[in-house]
């Protein structure tokens, strides 16, 4: 192990133990087998300082909270020092034109080089006036900064996705980075924040191997959202069991039993939840007894009630021996009940009020 | 509101007691012992050491537990502080190794169980073992 990262890294009394161990763990959420550990190790230590460019849009800073705080002081907030952090707004010194002046120097020097990371959505009705910066447009600066762009990270479901503001009605006209940038990669990390080490761990990937990381159908990177969350559940066993919690009181709640029949979003729902955990690793939303809410899913605001049990199917498969055609065509089929039961539940869709809360 | 109100009671579980088929148990932990018998095997013929990723699997707190009871307690503890404290200690059968990293909240950040004759982790790397030869030769060109 050997090169600047690892050596800036010792010099600000990091060991090589503690990097690799920090590697074992990363591999181990990325859901690499155990032996990439020590390689990541290997490539992360010679890599070199990108420049990154953060832009926030139309967004509640959730996702700057939980990459900063939560899982701050540890080896990911010094990972992220190895990056040359040159425009956050939330983070920088400099305000106003200092802060433009920055962008604009650091846009320029880094051109065609720069990471680009955005948070927030971008409005598009008014002409763009319900979010500005420095008298600019959110669509205005996004345009401008893709440009110089070598990729773009969409960070949170309102830059991936649109997110909350999105959600019907959508008053803003919001919209997601991708619906604007049609020439450059980009990475979209959802969740309403995103797992803090999935966010490092993308930028990790970017140090460790110079390239982006494999994306699934919907921009995500496959490492930390290849599988679902009932995947990856402690609690799986019991839905396999048949053990469900029926209320959030009864015996199966206290039993820690599945809680699908609460609503639990975790069979379709990407993300790491399960593995990364949250509060630097203290527990998740299914560890602490509610069901997962879907958020790092595009529409989740949208697609139907958080406490509703997802629909069953139909026929729920008899043979894992069946021929690969067959199944395929049962899991389109499948994909298309899922697509009318989620227009359905779309349609009946009631806005939750405290007191459906409070039921 | 006093505690006895909340109807959430703490049952201690006896030692030994815990089998699959009781509750917190899923019945997954025991085809692990099975693995780790390939694992062993592979590792005496070959000297390949492997692992196997706790974190990555469905167990629940019950299982790790009783894999933990089985696997028992072996000759050697190691004690790593490396931005928080991991644990490295070898069970009752040689050449298993339950490792254990935590941050520095002390909350389990990743778990595995390692075969090898050595965890990789525990080793000196070079690059280290020159920096303590430097200093040592400094502190014998320091005494003259």
């Amino acid at each position: 192990m050997q090169g600047p990262l690892i050596d800036t890294l010792a010099r600000q009394g990091v060991s090589r133990r503690t990097f690799l161990k920090y590697c074992a763990t990363l591999a181990s959420m990325m859901a690499l087998p155990p032996a990439a550990g020590l390689a990541m190790a290997e490539a992360m230590a010679a890599a070199r300082r990108p420049s990154v460019i953060w832009l926030p849009f139309q967004e509640c800073t959730g996702c700057t909270e939980s990459i900063t705080r939560s899982h701050s002081p540890t080896l990911e907030g010094m990972i992220f020092d190895m990056i040359s952090l040159d425009y956050q707004e939330t983070l920088m010194a400099a305000a106003g034109h200092q802060a433009e002046e920055a962008l604009h120097a650091a846009m320029k020097a880094n051109h065609g080089k720069y990471l680009l990371i955005v948070d927030g959505s971008i409005p598009l009705g008014q002409d763009g006036a319900y979010s500005c910066i420095g008298g600019r447009s959110n669509l205005e600066i996004l345009k401008e900064a893709a440009q110089g762009a070598a990729a773009i990270i969409a960070v949170g479901t309102c830059a991936a996705y649109g997110g909350i503001p999105k959600a019907r009605p959508n008053p803003t006209g919001a919209v997601s980075v991708s619906d604007i940038v049609k020439d450059k990669p980009i990475v979209n990390i959802p969740g309403c924040p995103p797992v803090p080490v999935v966010m490092t761990g993308v930028l990790a990937h970017y140090l460790t191997f110079g390239s982006l990381p494999d994306l699934d159908d919907k921009g995500r990177p496959r490492a930390f959202f290849g599988e679902t969350i009932h995947d990856r559940c402690y609690r799986r066993p019991f839905y396999d069991q048949g053990k469900f919690a029926k209320t959030f009181d009864d015996k199966g709640a206290r039993r820690g039993w599945c809680l699908f029949e609460l609503g639990c979003k975790g069979p379709v729902t990407h993300n790491a939840c399960a593995t990364a955990k949250w509060n630097g690793g203290t527990s998740w939303p299914v560890e602490s007894g509610h069901g997962c809410l879907g958020c790092s899913e595009p529409d989740f605001w949208d697609a139907g009630d958080f406490y509703k049990a997802l629909s069953m199917p139909a026929h729920p498969p008899t043979s894992v021996v069946a021929a690969p055609v067959a199944g395929a065509t049962a899991g389109a089929a499948a994909g298309f009940a899922n697509r009318a039961k989620k227009n359905a539940a779309r349609k009946a869709r009631q806005p939750i009020t405290v007191a459906d809360l409070e039921k | 509101m006093t505690l006895d109100v909340i109807p959430i009671h703490v049952v201690p579980r006896h030692a030994g007691a815990a089998l699959p088929g009781e509750p917190g148990l899923s019945g997954n932990a025991p085809p692990l012992l099975r693995e780790l018998a390939e694992q062993v095997r592979h590792l005496l013929e070959t000297g390949e050491p492997s692992a196997i990723d706790l974190s990555a699997l469905p167990l629940t707190p019950a299982d790790l537990d009783w894999l933990r009871e089985k696997l028992g307690s072996g000759e050697i503890a190691v004690t790593l502080q490396a931005n928080g404290e991991s644990t490295l200690d070898e069970t009752a059968c040689a050449g298993v190794w339950w490792v254990t990293h935590r941050n520095e909240q002390g909350a389990v950040a990743s778990q595995f169980i390692e075969v090898a004759f050595v965890p990789e982790l525990v080793k000196a790397h070079p690059a280290d073992v020159a920096i303590g030869r430097e200093r040592l030769e400094f502190m014998v060109s320091e005494n003259h």
